[in-house]
């Protein structure tokens, strides 16, 4: 058995692989990770990853860039660009360059951005997706610092637009702030959680000239890197 | 005891000795300290200057490396000299013209009091033949680049003490390395002071220092020899010299990738765009500001960089 464990800022998930197969995965929130491993799992089948991958059991422990490079060539052996949208940073990797960009200075780009606007909303992050695709049209936003954007997200309430409209601009302004970190490619994979919300993986679509693929479980790719890692270390690679 | 002479950036460490004059790069003394600096752009020169401000650096003037080089130097330097230090400006030739630096080296020996001492010359031409080969032990796997880089930056100033540093350089450990990518630091050097060691616990080698090796530059005999040599110093000169000068050395000490360190609010850090199209290696860039032990942010990277190498190549 091989096993991925990604332990990241706001979710922990786990993925079994035998014979090349996917046989298991769950998801937890991060402080509930031991609930992940706590059949008796031996460390030895395991390679962590995310945040925390050196605070919890692993016979290896290796970054998200490596996880996401390797999850994302399962997916898609031509995979040439993946933007890796966390809770807390967003990564871009170039793989036809051996280049990665991280963003973790400020909220930006994250979704971190995403939880604060939610929770001025008082709705779940999960609806967003949903509710982006409810506006015809967008309420501009151009601040991308979260807390600039709260304001502004606030005043174009007030201006008359929509909840619909503003979340549907916030995404907007969202996907603008990746655009920056993303090189020309013809094609672009977006995985992590918050590419679970359909109106995130809309606005980048309609922002980059790139087509955009998103793999089934976006948020286990990197668990899923992880498992095919230990599986490379079993072949000696 | 010699007069202290503070320089901002490389000036030829061998004339102010010549003088009779000590030299001190106040830059050396900043990824130690822990001040935190008033008004700032680069951590770097806000720091020098509040510790002269401050009395906190023994300098009794200063030399402040404008043209072709740093203006936020330029002007923090002027701050300093409004304080009343006696204070000089020397420029380097984005042109490379040789007798507009022979200019300027004259200009600086008349402000250092002139040549007092013309054997200092070939003493510290030794010194800097004795960095070559250091430099040359670690891209043959014979010495760990943190020890040398230690060596290599302090070729500025010779540490003040060219008896004290040669006992220094003798000192470096040899050594078998091992590594897992050989990688180049290119850029200004890292505010943080762990930055070669945080480098060597992934796995990775560093076996070229880009700004501490061009502070080995050989051949100063005289203001006429000083001026060819240090007319060729690479940070202040076109960029495109720079490049070709760098792609040499990658090929000659093998290197895997190309670590580019930039600093928050340094105009270098413009030039990130030109060596990723004209440097054919898996480049990472990192960014610095305040001087502190190596942050998890760059710990991520060199680890994530180190893994893209090894697992990815
Ligand atoms: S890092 Fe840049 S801005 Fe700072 S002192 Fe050096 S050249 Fe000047």
């Amino acid at each position: 058995m091989n096993i991925g464990l990604d332990v990241g800022s706001t979710t922990a998930k786990v993925l079994h692989m035998e014979e090349g197969e996917i046989v298991f995965s769950k998801v937890v929130p991060s402080h509930r990770w031991i609930e992940l491993i706590d059949d008796g799992l031996d460390d030895i089948n395991i390679v962590s990853t995310g945040y925390f991958r050196k605070k919890v059991p692993h016979f290896a422990a290796i970054t998200e860039i490596t996880t996401a490079s390797l999850g994302a060539k399962y997916h898609d052996p031509d995979a040439q660009v993946i933007v890796d949208i966390g809770g807390q940073d967003t990564k871009v990797i170039d793989l036809s360059n051996n280049t990665f960009v991280i963003n973790d200075k400020c909220s930006a780009g994250t979704g971190a951005f995403l939880e604060l606007a939610a929770h001025y909303f008082d709705i779940p992050v999960g609806s967003l997706g949903e509710l982006h695709s409810k506006a015809t049209k967008g309420a501009q936003i151009n601040n991308t610092c979260g807390v600039f954007a709260i304001s502004e997200m606030i005043s174009q309430l007030v201006g008359g637009f929509s909840m619909e409209e503003v979340i549907y601009g916030l995404h907007q302004a969202f996907a603008l702030r990746i655009a920056q970190m993303v090189p020309p490619a013809d094609t672009v994979m977006l995985i992590g959680g918050t590419v679970q919300n359909t109106g995130i993986v809309d606005a980048v679509s309609n922002v980059l000239d790139s087509k955009i693929e998103v793999p089934g479980t976006p948020q286990l790719v990197n668990a899923l890197g992880a498992a095919l890692y230990r599986e490379r270390l079993n072949d000696g690679r | 005891m010699k007069e202290t002479v503070g320089i901002t950036a490389l000036v030829p460490p061998e004339l102010i000795y010549a003088c009779g004059k000590r030299p001190m790069d106040v830059n050396n003394v900043v990824p130690e300290s822990s001040l935190s600096p008033g008004s700032k752009l680069c951590a770097w020169t806000a720091i020098w200057r509040d510790m002269i401000l401050n009395g906190g650096l023994d300098i009794d003037s200063l030399v402040v490396v404008a043209g072709g080089d740093c203006h936020n130097a330029l002007v923090d330097g002027q701050k300093v000299e409004l304080s009343g230090m006696a204070t000089h400006y020397f420029f380097y030739p984005f042109d490379r013209d040789t007798d507009y630096l022979r200019s300027q080296l004259e200009k600086l020996t008349r402000f250092l009091g002139g040549i007092k001492d013309e054997r200092m010359f070939s003493l510290i031409s030794d010194l800097k033949l004795k960095g070559r080969a250091l430099d040359e032990l670690r891209v043959n796997d014979r010495a760990r680049a943190s020890d040398v880089f230690s060596a290599l930056i302090s070729f500025s100033d010779m540490a003040g003490d060219p008896d004290v540093f040669e006992k220094m350089l003798n000192s470096v450990p040899e050594t078998d390395v091992e590594y897992s990518s050989r990688v180049a630091l290119i850029g200004v050097p890292p505010i943080y002071p762990d930055f070669h060691e945080t480098a060597e616990s992934f796995g990775l080698h560093v076996v070229y220092d880009e700004l501490p090796y061009e502070f080995l530059r050989l051949g100063g005999s005289d203001l006429d020899s000083l001026a060819r040599s240090y007319r060729d110093y690479s940070f202040a000169g076109p960029i495109k010299n720079r490049v070709e000068l760098i792609k040499n050395e990658l090929q000659r000490r093998r290197v895997d990738g190309v670590i580019h360190y930039t600093q928050f609010a340094c105009h270098h850090t413009l030039e990130d765009e030109i060596f990723r199209e004209h440097l054919d290696y898996p480049i990472l860039t990192v960014q610095g500001d305040l001087p502190r032990p190596s942050p998890e942010q760059l710990k991520l990277r060199l680890e994530a960089f180190a893994e893209m190498m090894e697992v990815m190549p």
